[in-house]
């Protein structure tokens, strides 16, 4: 055997054959580097695919085909609750981050018992010397606000449209979990600027928790750092709503949105 | 002579392939290369969908048979229905269907800023843990779940206990939420069918109606303290309203259902006229 490689294709003299222009050349060279190094030919399949996916015609819903949409079914609107809660989410996820620079989760700074705490100061200040952030609070509250009325709302519509019927089950009960989800997203952020409603909220979380036989004392320390409302509460409610609930409710969103891709839309007959 | 003009002349350079075979007279006892992998068996080897099916046995071998079935009914459906070849019918994705879904989102995302912009959240006094304050509210989307907490008047005292409770007031209120949990988890799977329409199911749309307005009644309960109603009064419209508002709606239902039907019939059959 020689050790010269057998199969060595000459790109650059192929290149020089052909008559290209400056952007073809640029274009081909690029291609071929990243193709050496990644085999970018493997995925070559893959990429026509998704190309004539992105060219496909979206199927027309029953309604379009039959031309029926003046009269016959006029609940349409109504069925893009879903995606307007992802929407929301995405609005709330974005302007969160911003606030979330600015936001310190803790309860120092209260000399005696009514004090504004760090928490409450960062928020403060949110509000008042950052550039923008009144405004971006109230982003923040409002895509949430709006985030849990289209779910609710959603909610409704699939009930009312009987889309929740067999072979829907399990997306459905997905569902009911999420909006448990979203609302505990809602709580958890109620109590972090740490203010006097923002505290008996919590208070009543943590008594409910209490109430709870057997696991009751497991729980309230688990969820709020202990038997009374203090630095581990806000520090709790601050990871649960700003790294365990976004990952938990992206992928289960995502899980949702899956199924229904995969089931299809529940039409009217 | 046409037959020698047919034969290649150019074979050194057919392919690498070739030329490799040719390559200074090694045959195959002589490679000290290793030569292709032992390991890998023919493609023959491979068992077909049907030898793995009568291998396997026990679970595995009902699961094959259920997917065999599940296909051949699958084949049977698309044998025998109408379907029209829909993606012919539709608009393409690029351009139309994105820019339609961008138009909304950005038309709702617009919503959203105008609102902030034009209502700016409210922020009350730092938190004090010595001081209750006269009005104890969660956000808006929860006044159904702390009515639930206020369901204490209702939670029973057994006379055999003594007047005692059976559970607590806050534990009753946890119960609550778990019964409507429940409830909602358990309603596909005692309504099935195909029905789609509110007008076909009057009992359902009851049931939803009332749901929705229990919701509504359960968050008066919760700020009962800002109600000028009795308790006892306001107890009883938490429950009543409901099931009112779910009479009626079945009422309604139930006789717009005839007309309605008959039209929706005409409209399927003017489409698809039986056979």
């Amino acid at each position: 055997m020689s050790l010269k490689k057998q199969d060595e294709m000459d790109h650059n003299a192929w290149l020089k054959s052909q008559d290209l222009t400056v952007i073809e050349t640029a274009f081909l060279t690029t291609l071929i580097w990243l193709d050496k190094r990644l085999r970018i030919v493997d995925y070559l399949e893959l990429l026509e695919t998704m190309y004539y996916r992105a060219n496909l015609q979206m199927p027309k819903s029953h309604t379009e085909q039959y031309d029926l949409d003046n009269k016959f079914w006029y609940w349409y609107p109504l069925y893009s609750l879903g995606s307007l809660s992802i929407l929301a989410y995405l609005v709330a996820a974005v302007s969160g981050a911003l606030l979330g620079f600015y936001y310190s989760p803790s309860t120092a700074g209260a000399v005696a018992q009514g004090d504004p705490t760090a928490a409450y100061d960062s928020v403060i200040e949110i509000m008042q010397d950052v550039q923008f952030g009144f405004m971006l609070r109230s982003i923040h509250r409002w895509s949430a606000q709006f985030m849990v009325a289209a779910v609710f709302l959603h909610m409704l519509r699939v009930y009312f449209t009987g889309s929740y019927k067999e072979p829907r089950e399990v997306n459905w009960i997905l569902g009911i979990v999420l909006i448990g989800l979203t609302l505990l997203f809602g709580f958890t952020g109620y109590v972090l600027p740490w203010k006097q409603l923002s505290f008996w909220a919590a208070q009543i979380g943590v008594e409910m928790a209490l109430a709870t036989p057997l696991v009751g004392e497991w729980a309230a320390q688990l969820l709020f750092g202990g038997f009374t409302l203090g630095q581990a509460t806000l520090v709790r409610m601050y990871i649960l709503h700003v790294f365990i609930l976004p990952f938990v409710v992206t992928a289960l969103i995502a899980l949702h949105v899956g199924i229904v891709w995969v089931q299809g839309i529940a039409e009217p007959h | 002579m046409t037959d020698d003009n047919h034969t290649p002349t150019d074979v050194p350079d057919a392919s690498p392939e070739a030329r490799a075979m040719t390559d200074g007279g090694t045959d195959e006892q002589a490679r000290t290369d290793g030569g292709p992998p032992a390991t890998v068996p023919p493609d023959d080897e491979t068992p077909t969908w049907t030898e793995r099916k009568e291998r396997s046995q026990g679970l595995s071998q009902l699961t094959y048979q259920y997917f065999e079935r599940s296909r051949r009914e699958d084949e049977d459906l698309r044998a025998a229905s109408t379907y029209v070849e829909r993606d012919v019918l539709g608009f393409p994705t690029w351009p139309h269907e994105t820019i339609r879904n961008l138009a909304i989102s950005s038309f709702f995302v617009g919503i959203m800023l105008l609102v902030s912009a034009l209502l700016p959240p409210h922020f009350g006094d730092p938190a004090n843990p010595g001081v209750t304050p006269a009005i104890i509210l969660p956000d808006w989307y929860l006044y159904w779940s702390f009515g639930l907490l206020h369901l204490d008047p209702i939670n029973p005292e057994l006379a055999v206990l003594g007047g005692d409770k059976v559970m607590s007031d806050e534990l009753y209120g946890l119960v609550a939420h778990g019964v409507i949990f429940g409830i909602l988890g358990l309603v596909p799977f005692l309504n099935k069918g195909s029905a789609r329409r509110p007008v076909e199911e009057p009992f359902w749309a009851g049931l939803g109606v009332a749901g929705v307005i229990f919701s509504v009644t359960l968050g008066v309960l919760a700020i009962q303290n800002l109600v000028p109603i009795e308790l006892d009064l306001l107890l009883n419209l938490v429950f009543l309203l409901p099931v009112l508002g779910g009479i009626i709606t079945y009422a309604v239902l139930k006789t717009m259902r005839e007309g309605y039907m008959y039209d929706l019939n005409r409209r399927y059959y003017m489409l698809r006229p039986p056979k």
